[in-house]
Order: C-alpha cells, then sequence, then structure tokens
C-alpha cells in the first residue's frame, strides 16, 4: 500500500550513485477501462513543478526550455518501473546523467562555471 | 575526545557567528536610548534563537534531513514556495545590511566612502564561497569572529550599575517614547532570531554527516554558544546604557560605533571594533548566502554541497553568486546601512512565524524524529517568542511611523 501524495510526491530523487536527481514534481496515471489507474512515471523539473502553480507559467517556461536542446521544453518523465521507495527518499534505477533531469546544470557548468576557473 | 573537542569548536562558532550588524546596531541603539531597560528582548531573543538552533540541530541529526528538505517533503510545493519566497526576500535585505556592514568596516578604516566598497566587499565574500570549503568558512571565519569578545572586555571596564542591569531583564513598559520602545525591541528580537541561522546550522550538521550520537553535542553547542553570544550583545547594550544614554547620544550613523568602546580602551579600541564590525559581518554574510543557497537547492533536490567544486553543483554555486550581487546593489546605490539594518530586523522579527510554525510542525513528527520529538517547553517558547515578534512588529511599526 502506497500513498503517492504522501509517500511519492515532492520526494527527494537519488540516481544509481546516490546522486541527486531532482524531486517528484508530478506523478502521471493512466486511466484504464478494464480496472483501477496504474501509475506509468514521475514527472520531474521545472515545467512539471511550475504547472502546479500556472498552466501559463509553465507554458512559457517551457518556451525557453525548449531552445536548451532537442526533446527540451516538455515535463521529464520517468518510468515507474525504474523507482524503488527507499524511506523518504525514491531511488532511480538510473544514471542522472543518462536523463535529461540535469541539462540545466550541465549547460550551467559548459557555459558559465566552467569559464569562471579561478587560480 | 574528539567529540569534547567538536563541542569546543561548535561553541567558538557560535559565539564568532552571533553577532553581527544586526545584533551590534539594535543592541547599542536599545543601549542608547532606553539604558539597560530593554537587556530583556536580547535575553528573550537568545533563549528563542538557542532553543531553535537545538531543534535545528537534532532534526539533522536524528533524521539526516536538513528543514527545507523536509519542508518541501512534508508539506509539498504549493506550502513550502511560501516560506520559501518570505525567506528568500527578508533575508536578501538582511544579507544587504551585512555587505553594508562590511563595507562600514573598511570605510571607518580608509575613510573611503561606503559605496565604493560594495563591489570590493561582494567579490572578497564571493571568492571565499567559490573557492573555501565548508569548514574553512564555519571555523575559521567564526574564529576571527572571537575578536568580538573586545564589547564584554570593555562592559566589564565600564563598571555597569549591577542592580539596574538585572532589573532591566525583567519586562516593564517604557516611560517615555513609547513607539519607539517597541520598534526598538522588535529590532533587538528580529536581530537575535536570524532564520537564517537555524537553516544554515542544520545544513552544516548534514554536510558534517551528524547521526544521533551528536544530540547531545548539539545541546551543549546550542546552549553554551548562544549563551556566550547573547551575554555579548548584552555587553554591547550595556555599553550603549554606560557611554551614550547619559550623554543623548542617539546611534544614528554607523560612524558612531566606535564610540561604544573608544572612552574606554582609547584607539586600540577603535580598531578593535573596526575588526569586530568588518568580521562579524563577514562571517554573517558568507553564512546567509550559503543558507539562501540551501534553502533553494535542498528544496528542488539539486546537488548541493560548499564542499563540492563549483563544477560538481552549478546551480547551487551560481545561486550564492546571484545572492551576493543582489546583495550588494543597496550599498552601491547608497543605502544608508543602520537604516538598512533596522528595515532588515523589524522584517526578520514580523516573518518569524511564516518559518518557525511548518518547523515546529516537523520537530513534532515522530516519523523524522522517532523518540527526540520535541517537549512543551522547546514548543511553548519558540511559539510564544515568535508570535510574540509579529504581533509587536505589526503593532510597533505603524506607530514608530505615525511618531517619526
Amino acid at each position: 500500500m502506497i500513498g503517492l501524495v504522501h509517500d511519492v510526491l515532492d520526494k527527494q530523487i537519488k540516481d544509481r550513485d546516490g546522486e541527486n536527481a531532482g524531486r517528484v514534481d508530478g506523478i502521471v496515471l493512466e486511466l484504464r477501462d478494464d480496472g483501477p489507474p496504474i501509475v506509468r512515471y514521475v514527472e520531474v523539473g521545472p515545467i512539471t513543478l511550475l504547472s502546479r502553480f500556472s498552466m501559463r507559467l509553465a507554458q512559457w517556461y517551457a518556451r525557453y526550455d525548449r531552445k536548451l536542446g532537442n526533446g527540451r521544453g516538455q515535463p521529464i518523465r520517468i518510468p515507474w518501473t525504474r523507482l524503488t521507495r527507499d524511506g523518504p527518499t525514491i531511488d532511480m534505477d538510473l544514471d542522472v546523467e543518462a536523463t535529461p533531469i540535469n541539462a540545466l546544470e550541465d549547460w550551467l557548468r559548459v557555459t558559465v562555471v566552467e569559464r569562471m576557473r579561478l587560480p | 575526545m574528539k567529540k569534547a573537542l567538536e563541542v569546543s569548536l561548535g561553541i567558538v562558532t557560535s559565539v564568532g557567528g552571533f553577532l553581527e550588524i544586526g545584533s551590534i546596531a539594535t543592541a547599542a541603539q536599545a543601549g542608547a536610548a532606553f539604558g539597560y531597560q530593554l537587556a530583556w528582548a536580547v535575553l528573550l531573543g537568545t533563549v528563542c534563537i538557542a532553543f531553535l538552533l537545538e531543534m535545528s540541530g537534532r532534526f539533522a541529526a536524528c533524521s539526516g534531513h536538513t528543514i527545507p528538505d523536509a519542508m518541501r517533503e512534508r508539506f509539498g510545493i504549493n506550502f513550502f514556495a511560501v516560506p520559501l519566497l518570505v525567506m528568500l526576500g527578508v533575508s536578501l535585505i538582511v544579507l544587504a545590511a551585512e555587505v553594508a556592514g562590511v563595507g562600514a568596516a573598511l570605510t571607518l578604516a580608509t575613510g573611503v566612502p561606503l559605496p565604493v566598497w560594495a563591489i570590493p566587499a561582494a567579490l572578497l565574500v564571493w571568492l571565499l564561497l567559490w573557492k573555501a570549503t565548508f569548514g574553512v568558512i564555519e571555523n575559521g571565519v567564526s574564529l576571527l569572529g572571537l575578536v568580538t569578545v573586545v564589547f564584554a572586555v570593555a562592559a566589564v571596564k565600564a563598571h555597569p550599575d549591577h542592580s539596574r542591569f538585572a532589573a532591566g531583564l525583567i519586562p516593564t513598559l517604557p516611560r517615555h517614547d513609547r513607539a519607539h520602545y517597541w520598534f526598538v525591541a522588535v529590532s533587538v528580537l528580529g536581530a537575535s532570531i536570524s532564520p537564517y541561522l537555524y537553516y544554515f546550522y542544520s545544513s552544516g550538521a548534514v554536510e558534517e554527516k551528524w547521526d544521533k550520537s551528536y544530540v547531545g553535542v548539539n545541546r551543549a553547542i546550542a546552549a553554551l554558544g548562544m549563551g556566550f553570544g547573547g551575554g555579548l550583545s548584552l555587553a554591547v547594550l550595556v555599553l550603549g546604557a554606560v557611554l551614550l544614554h547619559p550623554r543623548g547620544i542617539d546611534l544614528e550613523h554607523y560612524q558612531q560605533l566606535p564610540l561604544l568602546v573608544t572612552p574606554l580602551l582609547g584607539r586600540a579600541g577603535f580598531w578593535l571594533v573596526v575588526a569586530s564590525l568588518g568580521i562579524a559581518c563577514l562571517g554573517a554574510t558568507l553564512e546567509i548566502a550559503l543558507a539562501l543557497a540551501y534553502l533553494v537547492a535542498q528544496g528542488f533536490g539539486w546537488s548541493w554541497g560548499e564542499d563540492l567544486r563549483p563544477d560538481q553543483d552549478a546551480r547551487f554555486s551560481l545561486t550564492f553568486t546571484a545572492i551576493v550581487a543582489l546583495a550588494a546593489l543597496p550599498v552601491l546605490f547608497g543605502a544608508q546601512p543602520l537604516k538598512l539594518t533596522q528595515l532588515a530586523m523589524v522584517l526578520t522579527a514580523a516573518s518569524l512565524p511564516v518559518g518557525v510554525l511548518p518547523f515546529l510542525i516537523l520537530m513534532n513528527d515522530e516519523s523524522y524524529l522517532g523518540e527526540h520529538t520535541n517537549g512543551p517547553i522547546g514548543n511553548a517558547v519558540v511559539l510564544i517568542v515568535s508570535m510574540l515578534a509579529l504581533v509587536l512588529a505589526v503593532v510597533s511599526v505603524p506607530l514608530q511611523l505615525v511618531g517619526s
């Protein structure tokens, strides 16, 4: 038995190396005619997060996010089957770098931080 | 032995980290305007921050969570956004006041106008945050902050009236300037109960990998460290009461701060006050910038840690970079440090319940703390003082504005 809002939503996600990989910002359910809804994905990232306040804000952010590369500008989805609960955190059986979760982090590292190298 | 060393270092850190421009300025203003009569506000604020600090350390040691992390997890983003935005807004103004404090010390030392120091002061802070580890920031700057003990030495040499000082520790109604009295009392409370201090402390405990075996160490650090730190604030108030109050001098400019010590310690006293102001404000600036970056990074689940290199936590590092840059702007555009400080302290006092109430709910949640949840005394002290600060701020600020 698992309470999706209580036990999953807003929890910290850790990747297979224990690195922080964002928080569960949304949960995607599939509605079925022949049974109860099932959880398909969790969503991570600013677009989903902002949509919990305002869809217009989320769409505005998505327009800018699209410029970060192919496949950007939409919510990042992690299949439910790759996730397990570990106390208050959610373990993801993936390397965070193999997902788009850290795209903004990587973009900032390459375009800003690595150009600010100090002796 | 290792724990005893950690207790000593923690206490030294707390003492060095307690005093900053808010505590120095508001305690001195209280002493100058009302003699010993507002000593109770310093005492009340110190007791409250000691409880809050102990709670935040216990929370981190028992749950492995920082406060922002648990707030987001427990209450969800729609609720967490409120303390996040309030804390960011208010603490940015406090941070600007601290940058002004660093600049004011440099101005006192060199005579070069304050706005000129805005960018160099911000750059120094940023460079330390960018390059130094958590240990260097927490222990190094706070150890240097022990120079603020000069206020205690001067207070002893000032031969205060002990019975009147003791009487000031019990709240009394003002005999004159009621609105100003409550306004200064609120400023003192806001300066003592700085939310950034306990947010920073809980993140530090997680960075240093505290576990349940640190519950006792944490209690000693919070009680003794905040006790000594509050003692230094009281020393500043005593100096204001002995040296400024009888001469009718109100503290209106930071250039007057050395007057708290120079009549007793001469030229050496001047330089010690300048060093105290500069180092204490530098320490506070580092802690506030880090506390805010922790708040954002933990709230959104990013990689974070002062011990990581900036290329390992780019969002965290660029968050504190942006925060320090924003905080330098008011000084650059000529904001008056004492006015900025007073505004920051009153806003801090008024916003206390926004952060404290959800924190108290977490502190009573067995799923995080197990058998180490809060007792009724801790709950009552923190709840009553933070609500009192809010009520006093709401009542006294309009009265002060009307009065002035």
